[in-house]
């Protein structure tokens, strides 16, 4: 008996990194997985079957079952191919993990517009167009249980400075993921994103030095097994199994060895005025009440 | 005197609602002011010179000083020329505010490609465009108390069902804001987010029954003042001018007569092991120590 035993999971960027290790363990607890990968680089640029046909041989050889799926998240109209072909493969669609991402790394005053857009088209408009597709799907079928499992980063939550594109993508997956959240609980959809922490070929590219502080992230070819992507791939399987439907609207955490839970957006100080703050005014309560609670710099990275 | 004597800022979307009161009330602080405003409809469609120059006009006839621009933020291009407006009419920019927005809303489900192409390149890619080129001269420039003021929402902090573009969009703003911060305090600036509360004619475009409380009424129509955008500029001044040097990387609430701070992101729950986790006892840690964290944690509206 595995945890997901006849559930379909569709997964995106599964042919390498946490996305194949999530496709494996999914499949080795009884899912039956489409494997999504456009077989790209890092940086989104070519494409391949040979990284999602790897991933399906070694799901079939351990006995489990998938198929592969080579179309870019970042097409509209070919995220509705992903969806069916779960539905033509395995009839249903019960889980949706949005893994697939690329790098492009600049400064936000050398950063080219190509740059940015390459970023965010794959990231957050990789997500909704998969999660457009599921979401018409369950909310035809209304069976329940269905789970929307989103990759976030810290990059975007705490803001990593070499990464404007990737920081505004990631924090955008989350605002997204609230909305679906609020959406679709009542389709019997959950949705919540993964911060995962990793060495992978995506992490192999940010220079050393610049790698976050405490992460423990080495190259993806050192063996501590502590910064395996498979480590992710281990908490998701609860998440998308059909105990979790108390969990709606968070993030959580995967990184080496721990398992996390954020907060979320919450007003911590405020004034109350009966009638509009003269400019002055509101500068005084600010610094009064606001300056000592973010502590002279706070939100810094690293 | 005035709290922004002799700064320039750039104010987008500044022809109408909260845009356009942030640039009267800068500039009766003080800041000249490049009033940018495409002119187009709430969904982003259209474009005509009016808003912008009715701005300029009522800032002028205050006194003050300002100047129009037409250009659309959602132009990579065209953002380059908004800053170089500032450069050109008053000699420097110390205040870039990102109001401009459009809005499309639609449940997931039924959204278009266009729908959600048309508000992320508005708010996320026109934030981004006028950034990339401020921090340019801000970074040449090292001498100031340079401000990036962008806006996100309650919509993306706490997640609209019915606006998943727009949720996504600005809690994308807030992702790029903590990465502003982190990146250009260096070159002495700082980066903040506002979420705003007023009614104004984006507002108006939202389902009675689906506003927040004490924001039901239209634009046109409320004589309440609490819900005039004239609020949401008043805090901004403060955050816009040098003494707020020390308030980087956060979102600001300025809705009615409120004035908040809103949290970090931080990890509040934390489950170390010293190997590799089962699936098994992953399962039950999560359920043991997540679920009573997040219990009665509240949905939108």
């Amino acid at each position: 008996m595995g945890m997901l035993d006849g559930r379909v999971a569709i997964i995106t960027g599964a042919g390498r990194g946490i996305g194949a290790e999530t496709a494996k363990l999914f499949a080795s607890e009884g899912a039956k997985i489409v494997v999504n990968d456009l077989g790209g680089a890092v940086d989104g640029s070519g494409a391949a079957a040979a990284p999602a046909d790897e991933v399906v041989a070694a799901i079939r050889d351990a006995g489990g079952e998938a198929v592969a799926n080579y179309s870019s998240v970042a097409d509209y109209d070919a995220a509705e191919g992903i969806v069916k072909a779960a539905l033509d493969n395995f009839g249903d669609l019960d889980i949706v993990v949005n893994t697939a991402g690329i790098l492009r790394d600049r400064m936000v005053f050398n950063m080219t517009e190509a740059e940015w857009d390459a970023v965010l088209d794959v990231h957050l408009k990789g997500h909704f167009n998969l999660t457009k597709y599921a979401s018409i799907h369950w909310r035809s079928e209304r069976k329940g249980h269905y789970r929307l499992i989103n990759f976030s980063s810290v990059s975007g939550i705490f803001g990593a400075p070499g990464q404007p594109n990737y920081a505004a993508a990631k924090m955008g997956i989350v605002g997204f993921t609230y909305s679906c959240a609020n959406a679709l609980g009542r389709y019997g959809a959950t949705a919540n994103a993964i911060s995962p922490g990793a060495s992978t070929r995506m992490t192999d590219t940010v220079p050393e030095e610049r790698r976050r502080e405490g992460s423990n992230i080495g190259d993806s070819t050192e063996e501590d097994p502590q910064r395996s992507p498979a480590n992710v791939a281990v908490p998701l399987v609860y998440i998308a199994s059909e105990q979790s439907d108390w969990l709606n609207g968070q993030i959580v955490g995967a990184s080496g060895y721990e398992l996390q839970l954020f907060n979320k957006p919450a007003v911590i100080r405020q004034v109350r005025g009966t009638e509009r703050w003269t400019t002055e005014g509101a500068a005084q309560q600010i610094e009064e009440l606001f300056k000592p609670a973010v502590g002279g710099g706070g939100g810094f990275y690293g | 005197m005035g709290m922004l004597d002799n700064r320039v800022a750039i104010v987008t979307g500044a022809g109408r609602g909260i845009g356009s009161e942030v640039a009267k009330l800068f500039a009766a602080n003080g800041a000249s002011v490049v009033v940018n405003d495409l002119g187009g409809a709430v969904d982003g469609t259209g474009g005509e010179a009016g808003p912008a120059d009715e701005t300029v006009a009522a800032i002028r006839d205050a006194g003050g000083n300002a100047a129009a621009n037409y250009t659309s933020v959602a132009d990579y291009d065209g953002a380059e020329g908004i800053i170089q407006q500032a450069l050109d009419d008053f000699g420097r920019l110390d205040i870039l505010v990102n109001v401009a927005g459009n809005l499309r809303d639609r449940m997931v489900f039924n959204m278009t490609e266009e729908e959600w192409d048309a508000v992320v390149a508005v708010h996320m890619k026109g934030t981004f465009n006028t950034t990339k080129y401020a921090s340019i001269y801000w970074r040449a420039n090292r001498e100031g108390h340079y401000r990036l003021i962008n806006f996100t929402s309650g919509s993306g902090l706490h997640g609209a069902p019915g606006q998943p573009n727009y949720a996504a969009a600005k809690l994308g703003i807030v992702g790029f804001t903590y990465s502003c911060a982190n990146a250009l305090g260096r070159y002495g600036v700082t980066s903040n987010a506002i979420g705003p509360g007023a009614s104004t004619r984006m507002t108006d475009t939202v389902p009675t029954e689906r506003r927040s409380r004490g924001f039901d009424e239209d634009s046109e129509t409320t004589v309440d003042p609490r819900r005039s955008p004239a609020n949401v500029a008043v805090p901004i001044v403060y955050i816009a001018s040098e003494a707020s040097d020390w308030l980087n990387g956060q979102v600001i609430q300025a809705m009615g007569y409120d004035i908040g701070l809103y949290n970090q992101y931080e990890i509040i729950r934390n489950l170390s092991s010293n190997e590799g986790w089962s699936v098994e006892r992953a399962a039950e840690e999560i359920e043991r120590v997540f679920k009573p964290a997040i219990e009665g944690s509240r949905l939108f509206g």
